[in-house]
């Protein structure tokens, strides 16, 4: 792997902002280099992790989903899924959450705002500024308001407060943006897509990546070796690039991307956007993003709501680039066909953004030698979805 | 984290070796001829032969006397009948005596097992998630500092972060390797919040089971989205419509299905109620719990608990967590039950508190019965806990004073619900919102420094809807 910028992965990456958030971005990169090497930060995340989070999470063999894959001779891959639905609040979005809320603490903010499609990491961030009793503003577009009225609810419970703003995720993450702006000495923007201006999406990353080395113990614990195949879903990147990052040195470990296809990648509604975007600079940061020709940002489609984001994680970008890891789509139906099926033959309902990576399977087991190991980040549960895939049944029937 | 170690010891029931022991009854398992009872006449009891609720005389027809009395160590629970005391026992139809013994013997037969024990601990760490974190809650703790900065330290069991979201999986998993154990390829269960309907879909999927699952139509109004998720898993989900459509009822129904398939069927009870084997074998599915909270403790803080609590419908979460401690007189044992709209408004589940002894669901235990010995129609905001009875042993170690059992309003349980999720940023269930409810009056009694472990026994992303109806977020 060669040696990489700060911040940059290749011409990936960066800080495209305005001149006054760049001391801000600058604090903040200290902060977060000082508490990777303060044990005792590091000692209060892994209870945080262990007790509140209640990692580790396992690497649960599936046994119906592996003979569901075997050819008729019997032979197929053998398909393991990292348990990321089990963590509290049912998503890997909370490993982010409660270390960045932590990092807030430590700077002496008194407040967090947010704003991200995933209504799993709003949830997440609402948690988490509880527990260590923050104020928490997250703002929402009014229309996504209206689809996660549930979410809307949990985050209220949990004492937080939510702003509608007339429009979608884009226009709720400028609002937060320019709310953060206007107060930056007590309040911290807490990100939950790995994009972003440098450092967030090596702050992300590096907190999402203890998804990875778990995995990497755990298959030595099981099998005495490494995955074959890594696969996730991606919206913006953070729970592919959580498993991912831990093997990216290890090149006989293939990693497998799976994007929102929407309606199908020709119907101009989807979220693919490292299957069909362009490089371009959004948030703060130069990757793959869907783009018009006059450089507009294309609204994105998925059914998976947190796979509904027009940008990808830089870092992602190069990996493409470089051609290490490999990305594909599933269309919404296909995803709708795996979230059906590991819940009847698991007895695991996934959430639809993983039901991403879970359809890919479909393709790629008949392509694998008999034995592959293949890892499915299961990166949450979908209890969230179940009003969603009972509607698009009723619609679809 | 540690892996689960071997979740599963069973205690060996056995023939008390006292000559002094009366024993009035024949030489048959049943200790009571079924005839003795006068069948209430009674519009519950539509269909043949079983859901029968009646009153008993007030004596114990069998004393546990002697010095083993007073020491729970030398308690049986059960003994040879499957009584705790004079509770539990097998009230049950002649054609449900076979299964319930080739229940009981398979179920002895795996303490052996290690083929078992050792599938058993795999599922429950790699697909349940066990072990579960025992969570210092901080800004709980605080809450209840007094002035002068002394209170309680307030631990949270997480069970709210197993697989599918309660305690209910442990013993799901469990009867479902036994039932494959006994060639069953039909599993069928009652529920009430659906959480236990949930938990045998889920593990009926996990192994390509039939499942069939009995709720109160009620109940599936008010618990639609379990209801999906059931379907979901691949489930069939009957609706009760008989008595008042809730628990008790698709108790009897499933418990009629079994009477009629018993040959195909296992029936996979939720609770610690029910004829024995079910009360002793589901505690034995969940007392993991407490066994995980013992080693816990002693790596917090080099301890045990001093107090214990969990809510109580039915009774297993408390039971699971209790049992390991039991035998330790110093560590106290409460379980909060639901008071509904009020113990004295007729409108609760406080079963200990305001019941008396009667036989419901194949066992002796407390209920909530009429004069006439009709079930009362119990109520409380949580599903989970609107059951009319509670598990025998729960009855024995409230009539032995081992433990103590007290109950919370509705609105206080949704004060508690709101208070957990705003402080810790935890949602918790709430049904287990009645043990966190009980903390408010707890608290203030007890010493500095002391340990409380409440059971957090599941997550309240199904009750929101509920809640946000009464409270104003």
């Amino acid at each position: 792997m060669p040696a990489i910028t700060p911040g940059k992965f290749g011409k990936f990456g960066g800080k495209f902002v305005p001149e006054t958030l760049i001391a801000c971005l600058k604090e903040l990169e200290a902060e977060f280099n000082w508490a990777l090497q303060d044990p005792e930060f590091q000692d209060e995340l892994e209870i945080a992790f262990g007790d509140y989070v209640g990692r580790e999470t396992p690497l649960c063999f599936a046994e119906r989903l592996t003979n569901h894959y075997k050819n008729k001779d019997g032979q197929g891959p053998e398909i393991f899924l990292k348990r990321e639905d089990l963590n509290h609040c049912g998503a890997h979005k909370l490993n982010n959450a409660i270390a960045q809320t932590m990092i807030a603490k430590r700077m002496g903010m008194k407040s967090v705002v947010a704003a991200t499609g995933a209504g799993q990491h709003r949830v997440a961030t609402a948690a988490a500024c509880a527990k260590l009793s923050l104020e928490c503003t997250v703002f929402m577009g009014t229309s996504d308001m209206e689809k996660q009225s549930s979410n809307v609810l949990l985050m209220k419970l949990l004492g937080t407060e939510v702003k509608g703003v007339e429009g979608n995720f884009k226009d709720a993450s400028s609002q937060a943006i320019r709310e953060w702006v206007g107060n930056l000495q007590t309040t911290y923007y807490l990100t939950g897509t790995i994009v972003g201006p440098h450092p967030c999406p090596s702050m992300v990353r590096e907190f999402q990546s203890v998804i990875g080395k778990e995995t990497r113990r755990q298959a030595m614990e099981k099998w005495g070796g490494k995955p074959d195949v890594l696969l996730a879903c991606v919206g913006s990147g953070s729970n592919a690039l959580g498993i991912f990052h831990e093997f990216i040195g290890d090149e006989d470990v293939r990693l497998i991307g799976v994007e929102a296809a929407g309606f199908g990648l020709d119907s101009g509604k989807h979220a693919a956007t490292l299957a069909r975007g362009e490089v371009g600079v959004y948030h703060g940061a130069m990757s793959y993003l869907l783009q018009d020709e006059e450089g507009q940002i294309i609204g994105p489609h998925s059914i998976g709501v947190g796979l509904e984001y027009p940008g990808v994680s830089p870092e992602l970008s190069f990996l493409k680039d470089t051609g290490r890891a490999e990305f594909y789509s599933a269309t919404d139906e296909e995803a709708v066909e795996a979230y059906k099926r590991l819940s009847r033959i698991e007895g695991i309902i996934p959430s639809l953004e993983a039901s991403h990576a879970l359809a890919f399977l479909e393709k790629l087991c008949p392509t694998l030698p008999s034995g592959t190991k293949v890892i499915v980040n299961c990166s949450g549960r979908g209890d969230k979805d179940a009003a969603t895939v009972l509607n698009y049944q009723q619609y679809s029937m | 984290m540690a892996a689960a170690t071997a979740p599963v010891s069973f205690c060996r029931a056995h023939i008390s070796s006292s000559s002094t022991l009366s024993n009035p009854y024949s030489s048959s398992k049943l200790p009571f001829k079924f005839g003795k009872f006068t069948p209430c006449p009674s519009s519950s009891s539509k269909s043949a032969g079983f859901s029968v609720s009646c009153t008993l005389a007030r004596e114990a027809p069998v004393k546990m006397e002697g010095k083993e009395d007073s020491d729970p160590a030398l308690w049986q629970r059960p003994d040879y009948y499957g009584r705790f005391g004079k509770f539990g026992g097998k009230y049950v139809p002649e054609t449900l005596m076979h299964a319930l013994s080739e229940l009981e013997s398979a179920f002895d037969s795996l303490k052996d097992d290690p083929d078992f024990q050792n599938e058993l601990a795999g599922i429950l760490k790699d697909y349940v998630g066990r072990e579960t974190p025992l969570y210092f809650a901080e800004r709980l703790t605080e809450h209840y500092r007094r002035p002068n900065g002394e209170g309680p330290h307030i631990y949270l069991k997480r069970e709210d972060l197993n697989h599918t979201g309660a305690h209910k999986i442990n013993n799901a998993v469990g009867q479902v390797l036994l039932a494959k154990r006994l060639a069953k390829k039909r599993i069928i269960a009652e529920t009430g919040a659906g959480q236990h309907g949930v938990a045998t879909a889920t593990v009926c999927a996990r192994f390509g089971l039939q499942c069939i699952i009995y709720m109160g139509a009620q109940d599936m109004e008010r618990q639609a989205l379990n209801v999906f998720r059931m379907r979901l898993l691949g489930a069939e989900v009957r609706a009760v419509h008989s008595g008042t459509a809730t628990l008790k009822d698709a108790t009897s129904e499933a418990i009629r299905d079994w009477v009629t398939n018993v040959e195909t069927t296992h029936y996979i009870l939720g609770s610690v109620a029910g004829p024995h084997p079910y009360p002793m074998m589901v505690r034995e599915f969940h007392k993991i719990i407490g066994r995980e909270t013992r080693k816990q403790a002693i790596e917090k803080w080099g301890g045990k608990p001093d107090v214990l609590v969990a809510c109580v419908g039915g009774g297993s979460n408390a039971i699971g967590l209790f049992d390991d401690f039991v035998k330790d007189k110093d560590v106290r044992l409460i379980g909060v039950e639901a008071a509904g709209l009020g113990l004295d408004s007729g409108k609760h589940a406080a079963t200990l508190t305001k019941g008396e002894v009667g036989v419901l669901h194949g066992a002796m235990s407390y209920l909530l019965q009429d004069d006439d010995g009709q079930i009362i129609e119990p109520h409380s905001i949580s599903a989970g806990l609107d059951y009319p009875g509670v598990g025998p042993e729960h009855s024995f170690l409230k009539e032995k004073g081992r433990a103590e059992y007290y109950s919370v309003t509705d609105e206080e349980a949704l004060e508690a619900f709101k208070r957990l999720s705003r402080l810790e940023g935890i949602i918790p269930a709430l049904e287990t919102s009645h043990a966190l409810a009980y903390l408010e009056k707890l608290s203030p009694t007890l010493p500095n420094g002391a340990k409380v472990v409440v059971n957090c026994s599941g997550r309240g992303d199904k009750d929101v809807q509920t809640a946000i109806k009464y409270l104003q977020v």
